[in-house]
């Protein structure tokens, strides 16, 4: 029942063949823009397809041309075995539970092998630091325990905030295998560096492997261009309390 | 239709009262004064954004400037709680170097200003220019200090 309730205003529409047994890359705006430009730069350097979009009253009426046709801001890319999710606006912080939620109902409806979702730990003095480091979170001690047999640091101790929370939340709560890659980024800056060092880090984890030069090229380009969608989802960071992420937990 | 919890006491009232007050006050801020775009053909500016930090020594101010010239920034004290960051760019950025090809324009600098709300030492900044992160730092002036 509660199901039904927090589905009414979401609907993912499906326009091509949507792969069973694939990994799914979520990639919202978020901390630094990391988790969206890491996965932008995959969609585009792996050509995936647009293959759904989300549709919903709880996102504001927007629609993003690219190339004089026009998208639905939240959708969704792939191929056979991988499924991309972005975003082009802020998510409302009010929405984002809704629509976290009904992302993981049709990640389990396609039975995805894993959720991944990337993003960014903002860190105060990111600009004194060359390279940031990556950290990851699992929703199974199994899939923690593979995250450090490759070699990554795990975050044991600490508050996720946002899209990465809910997507760990909803996936323990079905059941299904997420992981959280997290670089160390500036907080309310565009960090395509941060996205870069992610992305080399998600190549250890999973056969999803692509070259960064060109993001590391285009990183002064980026930062321009994605000053707008950074202001707005700060106002949404502010909103949902992505602060507390730099708070120390309790658990005696 | 779920019962209305009651009130605990005269404060939860009064909090509840001013919370009320102060989302009706952002609601008229944001309707009196729409954000305007993130940049400005007249000046050829695109606006860096930037966050100002209030310690109990120091104000600092950080500007996201990439593509720019260092020796051309310019840190500007305008007023006592008004300071304006300005740097060129490398090489000029049109709307069509964006993608955006239904916009006329050119940019070739980058602009913010930041307010600050205590008293600072204009004189004794320290600059320093970072990963296209510039950071201003601003000693405090003493709040006991009777001018």
């Amino acid at each position: 029942m509660g199901e039904i309730l927090l589905s009414e205003a979401i609907k993912i529409i499906e326009k091509k063949t949507i792969p069973s047994e694939a990994t799914m890359i979520i990639g919202l705006p978020d901390v630094g823009l990391v988790g969206l430009i890491a996965t932008s730069y995959i969609i585009s350097e792996l050509n995936l397809e647009e293959i759904a979009y989300m549709e919903s009253d709880l996102l504001p009426p927007v629609v993003v041309l690219h190339n004089g046709l026009p998208h639905a801001p939240l959708r969704m890319y792939g191929n056979q075995n991988l499924i991309a999710v972005i975003s082009e606006l802020a998510v409302p912080a009010p929405a984002i539970y809704k629509i976290m939620w009904e992302i993981v109902n049709w990640a389990k409806e396609k039975k995805v092998k894993r959720i991944v979702s990337m993003g960014g730990i903002p860190l105060e003095n990111r600009q004194t630091i060359k390279e940031p480091e990556v950290f990851g979170a699992a929703s199974k001690q199994k899939l923690l325990d593979m995250l450090k047999k490759s070699g990554m640091k795990t975050m044991n101790e600490g508050y996720i905030v946002g899209a990465q929370a809910l997507s760990m939340r909803y996936s323990l709560s079905k059941n299904v295998s997420a992981i959280a890659i997290l670089a160390q980024s500036f907080y309310n800056y565009p960090d395509p560096q941060a996205a870069a060092i992610a992305l080399k880090e998600l190549s250890k984890i999973s056969d999803i492997k692509v070259d960064v030069t060109k993001l590391l090229e285009r990183g002064e380009e980026i930062r321009l261009k994605a000053r707008d969608i950074m202001k707005r989802t700060q106002q949404e960071m502010n909103r949902m309390q992505k602060s507390q992420e730099y708070d120390l937990p309790l658990y005696v | 239709m779920s019962e209305k919890p009651k009130k605990l006491s005269t404060f939860d009232s009064m909090e509840e009262y001013l919370q009320e007050i102060e989302a009706l006050a952002n609601e008229l801020m944001e309707s009196a004064f729409p954000e305007g775009p993130s940049w400005n053909t007249e000046s050829c500016c695109l606006n860096a954004l930037s966050n100002v930090f209030i310690t109990p020594r120091e104000v600092i101010v950080t500007a996201d400037l990439p593509n720019v010239e260092v020796e051309t920034v310019k840190v500007e004290v305008i007023d006592e709680n008004r300071i304006e960051i300005i740097a060129k760019m490398k090489k000029k950025v049109s709307f069509s170097d964006l993608g955006v090809c239904h916009r006329n324009g050119e940019f070739s600098s980058l602009r913010c200003q930041g307010r600050v709300h205590v008293g600072i030492n204009s004189e004794k900044m320290k600059i320093s220019y970072k990963e296209g992160i510039l950071e201003v730092r601003f000693p405090r002036k003493n709040p006991h200090e009777i001018e």
